[in-house]
């Protein structure tokens, strides 16, 4: 079905179909916004002025270097020039209503293959700004061929200040031995509201690796899905959530583990200050069969104000015998007595939280699998950090 | 420098210091010893500032200010270096950047500005070379994964980038193997000088064999119960602490 059959009464159905809090994986994560969003903008005729990019991508996406492909709104900017790169007619819209509504609205989609060593990372900026409220879909396909290799940088940003609701799915297939490396950096504006769905298929010995930061955003959801079909497989990802007043930022993965051996792991780690709330909801399925399967994950969080608020639950499902799962999850506050230890070397409260708040974030960047990026990001999550604290200090010393 | 009158102290509701008096001058280098729970960590940080003891009586002046009136970072700049028993580990802040902050800390407190990174590098360097230290430590994470030795080595050389007035070792020699510990009295007895004092928090005498104490003192249930010169060290690791507590009680 192409885009153009889609009435403004067809969309209001798919929008009037959109999860609520009634399902029980959108419990906490209210899209009320997102239906509001969307008829304001379907009212006025699915038509909102894009606004003209106000700087370089260098710039916006902290100057890291890759060959970069800008979805403005939905729309590519200018021809691919990239060479594995090409522009997509259609997205699928099997499954949910999300999907359904990628698929209704896409204008354009992107097609990505690896083949090879592929050196140079390769940036998707998604960036969204009209004059007026406004949804924008984006869909991307990442193929790895086997045995190839590369670098994938997601970055999702904001121009302007009017509301805006961006859903997006990115999926990916590893090929048979493939390496991949992913890279998603969310840095939205605070009235930005995201779904944004991460789907993987891992072929047999193959290697994918990833890290997600949410730096950004009002109402920001993700889906992490990642399935296992294949023995060998090893997949590890990271996820940082930095949440000040106001913010609310969703983080679902569901690990399928198909068949064994194969090995996944997981860790989240969030940082939240002042009124805001974060969820991670961390599935793990082992299959009948999966046998050897080893998967591991873990949700750690600093909370910075006694307004945040954290729902973290892991979830395990083993319909197989011979395997090791683990997971964990912490909600605290900083210790104390490295606190104490800083303030004795002469930093004051707030320069010693900071330090120790920076630290928990650090290890993260610092196994950032997107080695061409680390530098540049490590700054924009420090400025983040800084920002972060500035907003609400001390809320609970 | 340090004086400390009728100090009376508890944590939790149990009182642990109960009217200890102590005063520590310029120049000297005292010895703090006593049985394990007599409240000689107390007494350490306590002057250093931790928030968790509460202060219920008596007062402790440091160059003529009120002492307990000062966050600890005030007191840390105003040159009070708490060497820990128990360093802390913090995986994620490496050692230079520590360091550099709490020189920075200082030298803006004294009105100066930032320390420049060449000399910062050479002086840390330095410092750690005498202290028997890999300059690699320099990037690693404050004292991650370092084993008890280097641990107390790493405070030894927080002190000597501080040049603090006023030094409060806690413990520094327990669980130093013997050439450690000759290490780590030889970065102490660099920094005795004229104006600065020492004290020298410990369970055995045997650091005193290689720091030579002017004053020693016993610390028995929260109080000093005898002080004297280093003699009474010896007649301490003789006679054990029974002694001195028979003789407080008698």
């Amino acid at each position: 079905m192409s885009r153009e059959s889609h009435s403004i009464d067809a969309l209001r159905d798919i929008v009037g179909r959109l999860p609520t809090t009634r399902d029980e994986d959108w419990r906490y994560t209210d899209l009320g916004t997102v239906r509001e969003i969307s008829s304001r903008w379907l009212a006025a005729g699915r038509d909102s002025l894009a606004l003209e990019l106000q700087a370089e991508i260098e710039a916006i996406t902290g100057g890291i270097d890759a060959d970069w492909i800008v979805l403005a709104n939905g729309e590519l900017q200018g021809p691919v020039n990239v060479d594995c790169a090409a522009r997509l007619d259609e997205a699928p819209s099997s499954g949910t209503a999300l999907a359904e509504l990628n698929a209704a609205l896409l204008k354009d989609g992107l097609r990505i293959h690896v083949a090879g060593v592929h050196d140079k990372p390769i940036g998707v900026l998604m960036i969204d700004g009209t004059e007026d409220a406004s949804v924008s879909q984006a869909y991307v396909e990442i193929e790895f061929a086997p045995g190839a290799s590369g670098d994938i940088i997601e970055y999702h940003a904001s121009e302007g200040d009017a509301d805006q609701y961006a859903n997006t799915v990115v999926a990916l297939t590893i090929g048979d031995a493939a390496s991949a490396r992913h890279l998603r950096i969310q840095n939205r504006a605070s009235n930005h509201v995201q779904t944004g769905r991460t789907s993987v298929s891992v072929g047999r010995d193959a290697k994918y690796t990833m890290a997600g930061f949410d730096l950004g955003g009002g109402l920001i959801r993700n889906d992490i899905e990642i399935d296992i079909a294949a023995a060998g497989a090893e997949v590890s990802f990271d996820g940082l959530y930095l949440a000040g007043d106001g913010q609310h930022i969703d983080n679902h993965t569901r690990v399928d583990h198909r068949v064994g051996p194969a090995t996944s792991r997981q860790e989240y780690r969030g940082i939240l200050n002042g009124k805001c709330r974060c969820v991670w909801n961390g599935k793990a399925i082992v299959h009948e069969g999966a046998d050897g399967t080893d998967a591991d994950q873990a949700d750690h969080n600093l909370l910075l104000s006694d307004k945040a608020e954290i729902d973290a639950k892991p979830e395990l499902e083993i319909y197989a015998d011979d395997v090791k799962c683990s997971h964990g999850t912490t909600v605290g506050q900083l210790d104390e007595t490295s606190l104490f230890y800083l303030r004795t070397r002469g930093l004051d409260e707030r320069h010693a939280t900071q330090v120790l708040t920076h630290a928990f974030a650090a290890d993260l960047v610092a196994r950032m699998p997107v080695a061409a990026a680390r530098e540049a990001l490590a700054s924009i999550v420090e400025s983040r950090l800084a920002d972060l604290l500035d907003s609400d200090p001390g809320t609970f010393s | 420098m340090l004086e400390i009158s009728n100090l009376h102290c508890s944590i939790g509701g149990n009182e642990i210091l109960r009217g200890l008096s102590l005063s520590v001058n310029a120049g000297e280098v005292h010895a703090i010893m006593g049985p394990n729970g007599s409240g000689k960590s107390t007494l350490a940080q306590v002057v250093a500032g931790h928030q968790d003891y509460a202060v219920s009586e008596g007062s402790v002046t440091y160059e003529g200010k009120d002492l307990l009136e000062l966050e600890p970072e005030e007191r840390a700049r105003e040159g009070i270096f708490l060497g820990f028993q128990y360093p802390v580990e913090i995986p994620g802040v490496n050692n230079a950047y520590l360091l550099k902050a709490a020189m920075n800390a200082k030298r803006k407190h004294e009105g100066l500005g930032e320390v420049d990174a060449f000399e910062f590098l050479k002086l840390a360097r330095e410092k750690m070379a005498t202290l028997g230290m890999d300059p690699k430590f320099l990037n690693r994470g404050v004292n991650e994964g370092f084993s008890g030795g280097e641990k107390k080595r790493n405070e030894i050389l927080q002190m000597a980038m501080l040049e603090p007035k006023l030094a409060i070792l806690d413990e520094t020699d327990s669980g130093l193997d013997i050439d450690a510990l000759k290490t780590v009295a030889e970065g102490v007895n660099s920094l005795r000088s004229p104006d600065r004092a020492i004290v020298l928090v410990t369970h055995y005498q045997r650091l005193l064999d290689y720091v030579k104490p002017d004053v020693v003192h016993v610390l028995s249930e929260g109080r000093i119960v005898r002080s004297g010169d280093k003699s009474l060290a010896l007649e301490l690791e003789e006679r054990g602490y029974d002694w001195v507590r028979e003789a407080a009680n008698a």
